[in-house]
């Protein structure tokens, strides 16, 4: 029994020494007894959308925690420690996710791991500095996240404001001056679209119809809005929303002619609009539009559909049945971050944790990953995607 | 000028649908005084139906399966009308003698139970699904707007299903037989109207109308989920009390004004007004005329 623990320890040692985590090896080496089963759980709240319409990809996110859980338990848990997630439907709404982050701390979780909508993420904020314990979040964004001086937040994501840039420099690129920002009225749609349209406004172009719009997250039907977007004469839009509106966004305005085989204009989303079920929505309507995206590492997760990163898919479907999301990645490196920052203080005690967060140095599925003091996600860069026939790609506009 | 008269058509589009289901909850008001807040839930019932018959049937994403879906919204039509038929015989009929507001909490709960319903159910579940069909892009220029040739077929099958109704209610025996019982219940028995009967029929109208509409939702929007129902009932009941609730014609009317107040509103103080002057229309009009545009007879009752 001894043993196998030094075994262990000597085993993610080595991956701790080298920085570089694989899945792959992860995957082969797997089966490793676990020989600290006396030691108490590591105990860690996953507040995701497990219901509502972000659901989908809070399933992706958590199902690819639960991969690295369940890899960091084979070898030996957290210092001897197993990881022991508890998880909690947030439903992407502020008052679900408070009530989620209230029981997970009185269940006595040592540090929280989740968050995909940046309206359902800012609001647990007070409540686990409160609690003390670190606040890793894989996919939540907004730039708002990390304005709150809480030392204990740390974004596996690179924060949104980079969504907004990016696209900005696309539409400069495109000699594309008139631009129809809107937002859905989230947290992470408001941010990101006032990111966008003051970087538009840098870059010489006009925000059209009198500034940003923004539609309820509950509308389908975008007709008004296209009529507005006629009348301005906008040949950019950006939607900063989320990717079943987005779907039905890029619908419409290929129906109404405004993109598409007899459109002129060009449709930029940000990065919470990736998202397969975007392409499926859209049908041929997606054909021709942008996205923005941090850059993953070789394109991790089915995003770009590429052959990077085999093993990590594979493992994955072979588990879930199901692709693994633009998030999952992101939800995977989130867990590893926690333990690898566990390991390095060599203590599962919340406050240790944060401060081995902030010292933390890894190369996990979506790249290198360090963090800012303000717990912004250090050297991102942002890639931009075009879906050709049904996939995204990574796009080389021409100007 | 032309944005303006652009919105306006948008607003006749969008209240097509507003209508159709406004009608329904307008008609169950008008005979049973109740506010059936689960009618929305119907909707999203049949769109779901919908979506699996058409997954079945339909191999493959196509445009233009006029007839199938045609024949799956007949379908649909009447499985939706029985589902609220359904929910008339076990829960609103045992507890017809009770105050109106437990009847009105009872719906509150059926709406409850539908949507977490679907949510539970294999196949269906939490996520925005794809419906199996979509209209075409193709379609006619009307000043600088483009409409679909769907759009058209949508406001057209609309219209003819609220004339039907207009037609029916006003028109025939059994119109009239409802009319009866919406004036006076007890007088209806002494005629020799089976009231039970009528009721049970006026929910199924209603509940067709609020699948013609779901089906309708599908194959323009494309996209389905468990939680559409709670949105569209809100804009519908909005749109029923606009035109005056319990009235077949005011629930037509209030749905193309709130389509088009949403739509004008979005087009000259953004999007994110919308809503705003929507129920700001609502406000005003509860104001300076409480009964709705059309609504009379039924105020006076109250």
């Amino acid at each position: 029994m001894k043993k196998n623990l030094v075994k262990s320890r000597v085993l993610t040692a080595g991956l701790l020494v080298t920085g570089v985590l694989t899945i792959a090896a992860g995957v082969s080496a797997g089966g490793v007894a676990s020989a600290a089963k006396k030691l108490s759980p590591y105990l860690v709240g996953v507040p995701m959308p497990m219901t509502g319409a972000e659901a989908e990809a809070g399933t992706q996110i958590y199902n690819a925690e639960a991969m690295a859980a369940q890899f960091l338990n084979h070898h030996g848990g957290v210092l001897g420690h197993q990881i022991k997630l508890l998880e909690q439907d947030d439903a992407c709404d502020a008052g679900t996710a408070v009530n989620a982050a209230n029981l997970l701390v009185s269940k006595g979780v040592q540090a929280y791991v989740g968050g995909y909508c940046s309206g359902a993420t800012l609001p647990a904020e007070p409540i686990i500095a409160r609690a003390g314990i670190p606040y890793v979040m894989p996919a939540a964004n907004s730039p708002e996240l990390t304005t709150g001086g809480y030392k204990n937040v740390f974004l596996i994501d690179p924060s949104g404001s980079g969504d907004g840039i990016e696209a900005a420099a696309f539409f400069k690129q495109q000699h594309i001056t008139k631009v129809f920002v809107i937002d859905d009225q989230s947290s992470f749609g408001v941010a990101i679209a006032q990111s966008a349209a003051s970087a538009i406004k840098k870059n010489g172009g006009t925000v059209v119809a009198g500034g940003i719009q923004s539609i309820p997250a509950t509308s389908n039907d975008f007709s008004a809005v296209i009529s507005q977007i006629k009348s301005a004469g906008a040949t950019g839009i950006y939607w900063s929303g989320y990717f079943s509106q987005a779907a039905q966004f890029a619908t419409q305005l290929n129906a109404a002619g405004v993109i598409g085989p007899h459109g002129t204009a060009k449709f930029v989303v940000a990065d919470g609009s990736v998202d397969a079920t975007y392409i499926t929505g859209a049908g041929a309507a997606a054909n021709g539009t942008y996205a923005t995206i941090a850059a993953l590492a070789s394109g991790v997760g089915n995003v770009l559909g590429s052959n990077a990163d085999k093993a990590f898919n594979r493992a994955y479907v072979k588990q879930f049945h199901a692709q693994p999301g633009p998030y999952s990645a992101f939800g995977y490196d989130a867990i590893m971050a926690l333990a690898l920052a566990a390991k390095h203080v060599k203590s599962i005690v919340p406050k240790r944790v944060i401060a081995g967060l902030h010292a933390l140095h890894f190369v996990g599925l979506t790249g290198k990953i360090s963090f800012a003091a303000d717990g912004n996600r250090l050297g991102a860069v942002m890639d931009l995607l075009e879906v050709v026939n049904g996939k995204y790609t990574l796009a080389h506009p021409q100007p | 000028m032309s944005l303006f008269l652009n919105e306006i058509g948008n607003g006749i589009f969008l209240g097509a649908f507003f209508g159709l289901v406004a009608l329904g909850y307008s008609m169950v008001y008008g005979i049973l005084r109740l506010i059936n807040f689960a009618h929305g839930d119907f909707y999203m019932v049949a769109a779901f139906v919908s979506y699996t018959i058409l997954g079945a049937v339909i191999v493959g994403n196509s445009h233009a399966q006029w007839w199938t879906v045609a024949w799956v919204g007949l379908v649909v039509m009447i499985i939706t009308g029985g589902l609220a038929m359904l929910a008339n015989q076990l829960i609103y009929r045992p507890m017809r003698r009770a105050a109106i507001l437990s009847l009105m909490i009872a719906a509150i709960g059926l709406s409850q139970v539908l949507e977490n319903g679907v949510l539970v159910a294999p196949q269906w579940g939490a996520t925005y699904l794809v419906y199996p069909v979509t209209t075409p892009p193709s379609g006619f220029n009307l000043g600088s707007n483009h409409y679909t040739w769907g759009q058209l077929i949508i406001v057209l099958i609309s219209g003819l299903l609220a004339l039907g109704v207009y037609f029916l209610v006003g028109r025939t025996l059994l119109g009239k037989a409802m009319r009866a019982v919406s004036e006076d219940r007890i007088a209806a028995v002494l005629m020799g109207i089976n009231v039970d009967l009528v009721i049970a029929i006026v929910f199924f109208i209603g509940g067709a109308l609020a699948g013609a509409a779901a089906v309708m939702t599908g194959v323009y929007y494309g996209q389905i989920n468990y939680l559409m129902g709670f949105t569209v009932g809100l804009e519908a009941f909005t749109a029923a009390v606009l035109g005056g609730i319990g009235n077949i014609g005011g629930a037509v009317v209030g749905g193309l004004i709130l389509g088009i107040v949403q739509s004008i509103g979005t087009g000259i103080f953004g999007a994110e007004w919308a809503i705003v002057v929507a129920f700001g229309a609502l406000v005003l009009m509860l104001w300076f005329r409480p009964t709705g545009l059309l609504g009379e007879r039924v105020a006076r009752r109250m």
